[in-house]
């Protein structure tokens, strides 16, 4: 990645500017830079994936999703690329990846599914296993949290443009 | 719906979810959208984060095109060693995720870091510094794209 992305990269990642009326301007006075040039080049690490997407993250259960867990499915592998394709477009499904077997763990894809109750848990699984075709899954309900965080890429404070 | 969440913020969540505008004056955009000004749309937004019901706002980055490498990592740790060998594996800033999770493996971690080497190099030295092992390397062979986010007020 060059040097002026990376300095993009690191000022987006100051996430109290997306909580100010103009967020794109407090990154372009962090980066020395005008709001154009900010826009454009966001606009295209959008375009070339580098982002996978601008927005906002939930916390599920404060969202109202009370009953969340980690789904681990074993699925033939032949047919896991078109299971896992299906899953993904479920809309309850907000991760899903497919992943090496190991021994005593014969699952293979992973779903994160968000319910609103047991009940609509169960029944969204319900739903993926016919999906799926399969009823053999795991469930990875968590016990307890121990860390949760986003990931910092290109960890360095930012330099003055003109120190 | 979660009690305190109303139509409006229901309207803003799933609109901000999967596409913050990219513009001068991204909440003035929404709220042209939504029938309301830019800064009733940021006063929402706040609300919610304060609330816990937005976590973040802002870039959701794919670590592989950004050269870095993650995976899911799983091993068994027995209960009377979990919150010591968990605190030691949450210590890592490459590690940005750590459930203790049903079953068997119990103890489960997201791992991100710049290279293979240096996974490899973190795992090796958590099943040193804990004396477990194994611990199991789950890097995705696919990561499939979900298509939009959990639609709130449903």
């Amino acid at each position: 990645m060059e040097k002026r992305d990376i300095e993009l990269v690191r000022a987006l990642q100051n996430e109290e500017i997306f909580l100010t009326e103009r967020p794109f301007h407090e990154a372009a006075s962090l980066l020395g830079w005008t709001v154009k040039e900010v826009l454009e080049r966001v606009r295209a690490l959008k375009e070339e994936g580098v982002i996978r997407r601008f927005g906002a993250a939930l916390t599920p259960r404060n969202a109202g999703f009370k009953s969340n867990s980690m789904i681990a499915w074993d699925v033939v592998d032949t047919r896991a690329e078109e299971a896992g394709s299906l899953m993904s477009e479920h809309p309850r499904v907000s991760h899903c990846y497919i992943r090496p077997r190991f021994e005593g763990f014969p699952f293979n894809i992973y779903t994160m599914v968000h319910g609103s109750s047991p009940v609509d848990l169960a029944r969204i699984i319900d739903e993926l296993s016919v999906l799926a075709v399969s009823s053999s899954y795991r469930a990875l309900h968590s016990l307890k949290e121990f860390k949760k965080s986003s990931p910092v890429y290109y960890p360095k404070a930012l330099e003055p443009e003109n120190a | 719906m979660h009690a305190s969440i109303d139509g409006l913020d229901a309207l803003i969540l799933n609109r901000i979810q999967g596409d913050f505008p990219v513009s001068e004056d991204p909440y003035g955009d929404i709220g042209s959208a939504l029938g309301v000004s830019g800064e009733e749309v940021l006063l929402r937004v706040k609300s919610l984060v304060e609330r816990g019901v937005v976590r973040k706002v802002g870039p959701f980055f794919d670590a592989r095109k950004m050269k870095y490498v993650s995976t899911l990592c799983a091993l068994e740790v027995p209960e009377e060693k979990l919150e010591e060998v968990a605190a030691m594996i949450s210590a890592y800033p490459q590690v940005t995720h750590n459930y203790l999770r049903a079953g068997s493996p119990n103890l489960w971690f997201t791992l991100i870091a710049e290279s293979r080497e240096a996974v490899a190099r973190i795992i090796s030295e958590i099943e040193k510094k804990g004396g477990v092992k194994p611990v199991r390397d789950l890097p995705a062979k696919k990561m499939f794209k979900v298509k939009v986010d959990l639609k709130v007020g449903e």
